[in-house]
């Protein structure tokens, strides 16, 4: 447990590191760049919308509204995406054919690029949290399937030899021996699949449902809003990082758990 | 350690900064020793995609208007788009938006924007539906529908038009379109919003009955094509937009005189890649000039005038719509005033 709370020590080390970094990059880019203060806000400015100017408590309602949505969105997004990549890696596992079958339609999902089959995706399946299940699916399904088919697979001849000698059948096998063994790449799958779902939600958000941040920032940009474009690009940025970070913290304490140690 | 390393890379990029600036402004030097008048490139943020909606912008092109007036080059710039953002940020020298969406942009960001010229002096804004659809004919149908409205500055008409009649933004579903009204006729909304000289025209085309609840009609009279520039603009590059004023003037004049040919230049040549409804281009670019671009107002003080009156009726409209302003605030018709004193022959 003491290597644990080191790590929780070094997560928020990190966390912290990424948004001061991030910070660093918004300022320098709006300076580099010569951005109209019209339209490029810097961090001040964001704070004081949010925080001391009249209108702050309304600002703060209307961006945690949006990002409230975009959260409950993302999750769709990410939940269903996981499943399926769960569900479809298990029976590449089981069956190569399977994989050979259905290997390229996921390639496929992957290099069609997701906004030019949005209308057809809404024109089937309305613009309701069915299309927010389906795109979020899209964007995490790819990246997390190639990641835990890889776990699936990784584990040791031997071990896998050992099982069956006494007996089990390639249920038992997968599930004594290659789910554990492949946790480190089914966190793999998850820590991506974070910021993957969040893009999933923003895309089907500005796209589709016309809510939330996605569809927020389109607006806002529209309606030359920039405080408030640069509010939710803030709130969904840290929010992105802080998940990132907590899964990332996550997958440290299951897998020592699990008695992996990371070799780096 | 860490501190002073940072230090230098912000040096580093300060100084590859500053190297470029001063190259920029360099080359930016050097046109202005030519002798004739020099206003670099002109770009113009549409409000719209390229069809007939800007024929005299494509006649001014065309023609060569805003190159004899000093431009080097033209780039008109499609929209939907976020206009007066793109003003605001420089890539834009003029926008072409109209007062609903400009006013607030002013009152809550305190952009300095100002309305020097327009070119519709009556609004074509509609909330459009199938006669055998939702069919809203009047502003209490829309109570409970869904309509298409475009992302941006639309969006602030919608909610004028909703504030306006006193219906809340709560009773309405607000559903995100592009500019293609196919959402409208696969029955993905009820109601879309659109131009009656436009989309509603395309709908009926296709062999639908169609519904239009004008915006005009409905507690939402104003001008709209308005031309929104800086108020540094105004102040350091009055000439360059004094130039672009006298040769839109002249565009306009001749899509008046040829609304057939600038619907062509929409259809062949702006166009041409939109796979644009000819015979809605032949029709709006007719019916614009019949009852939007031409008035008595304009034939007695010349295209994109905003007479007084109309000022008036245009804050009332913004006032109905929630948004105080002045007509100082939003209006600077100097300019047009001066080109028209230095060219009184382009008024006939």
């Amino acid at each position: 447990m003491k290597t644990f709370s080191k790590k929780l020590g070094k997560s928020v080390l990190n966390t912290a590191f990424s948004l001061v970094v991030v910070t660093v990059l918004w300022v320098l880019a709006l300076w580099v760049f010569d951005v109209s203060p019209y339209i490029g806000k810097n961090p001040l400015d964001v704070y004081n919308f949010l925080f001391t100017v009249e209108r702050a408590v309304e600002n703060q309602q209307l961006v945690l509204t949006a990002l409230g949505q975009t959260l409950y969105d993302s999750s769709i997004g990410f939940t269903a995406g996981i499943t399926i990549a769960t569900l479809v890696a298990v029976l590449f596992a089981l069956s190569k054919g399977i994989e050979q079958a259905l290997m390229p339609i996921a390639m496929l999902l992957r290099s069609v690029p997701l906004i030019a089959m949005t209308p057809i995706i809404i024109l089937i399946f309305g613009r309701g949290e069915v299309t927010v299940a389906v795109m979020g699916a899209i964007v995490v399904l790819f990246p997390a399937l190639v990641n835990i088919v890889f776990g699936l697979r990784s584990v040791s001849p031997s071990m896998g030899d050992l099982v069956e000698v006494y007996g089990a059948n390639k249920f038992k096998q997968l599930r004594t021996v290659a789910f554990p063994s492949s946790l480190p790449a089914f966190f793999a799958a998850v820590k991506i699949s974070v910021p993957g779902a969040i893009t999933g939600a923003l895309l089907v958000e500005w796209l589709a449902t016309g809510s939330g941040i996605g569809y927020g920032i389109v607006s806002a940009v529209g309606r030359a809003k920039a405080n408030e474009v640069w509010a939710y690009v803030v709130v969904i940025t840290v929010i992105s990082i802080v998940l990132y970070n907590l899964v990332a913290l996550l997958e440290d304490y299951v897998l020592e758990r699990y008695g992996f140690t990371k070799s780096k | 350690m860490t501190t002073s390393k940072l230090g230098l890379k912000g040096r580093i990029t300060a100084l590859s900064a500053s190297l470029a600036v001063a190259a920029l402004a360099l080359t930016g030097c050097a046109p202005a020793a030519t002798e004739k008048a020099d206003f670099g490139d002109l770009s113009i943020q549409l409000s719209w995609i390229k069809n007939s909606e800007f024929a005299g912008q494509f006649f001014a092109v065309e023609n060569g208007y805003y190159t004899d007036a000093g431009f080097s080059s033209v780039n008109l710039v499609a929209g939907p788009a976020a206009t007066e953002a793109e003003v605001l940020a420089g890539n834009a020298l003029v926008g072409i938006a109209n007062p609903i969406s400009t006013a607030p942009v002013i009152l809550n960001e305190g952009a300095p924007l100002k309305i020097i010229g327009t070119t519709y002096q009556k609004n074509p804004f509609t909330i459009l539906s199938l006669k055998d659809g939702a069919n809203i004919e009047t502003i209490q149908d829309l109570i409970g529908k869904r309509i298409g409205v475009q992302a941006g500055p639309n969006e602030t008409l919608f909610d004028a038009l909703l504030k306006a009649n006193g219906i809340d933004a709560s009773e309405v579903t607000k559903v995100p379109v592009q500019y293609d009204p196919a959402p409208l006729t696969n029955g993905e909304v009820d109601g879309f919003l659109a131009y009656v000289t436009n989309e509603s025209f395309v709908v009926a085309d296709q062999g639908f009955e169609v519904t239009n609840l004008l915006f005009a009609d409905n507690g939402l009279p104003f001008v709209t094509e308005s031309f929104v520039v800086t108020q540094d603009s105004i102040d350091n590059n009055r000439e360059a937009l004094k130039a672009f004023l006298k040769a839109t003037i002249l565009g306009w004049k001749d899509a008046i005189a040829d609304p057939d040919g600038g619907a062509d230049l929409a259809i062949n040549n702006f166009g041409k890649d939109l796979g644009l409804n000819a015979k809605k281009e032949y029709y709006q670019s007719k019916t614009q000039n019949e009852i939007l671009v031409q008035t008595d107002e304009t034939a007695a003080n010349g295209l994109f005038t905003i007479s007084e009156a109309m000022i008036a009726q245009n804050l009332a409209t913004l006032e109905a719509a929630g948004y105080s302003i002045t007509a100082e605030q939003l209006f600077d018709l100097t300019l047009l005033a001066e080109v028209y004193a230095e060219n009184p022959d382009l008024k006939g």
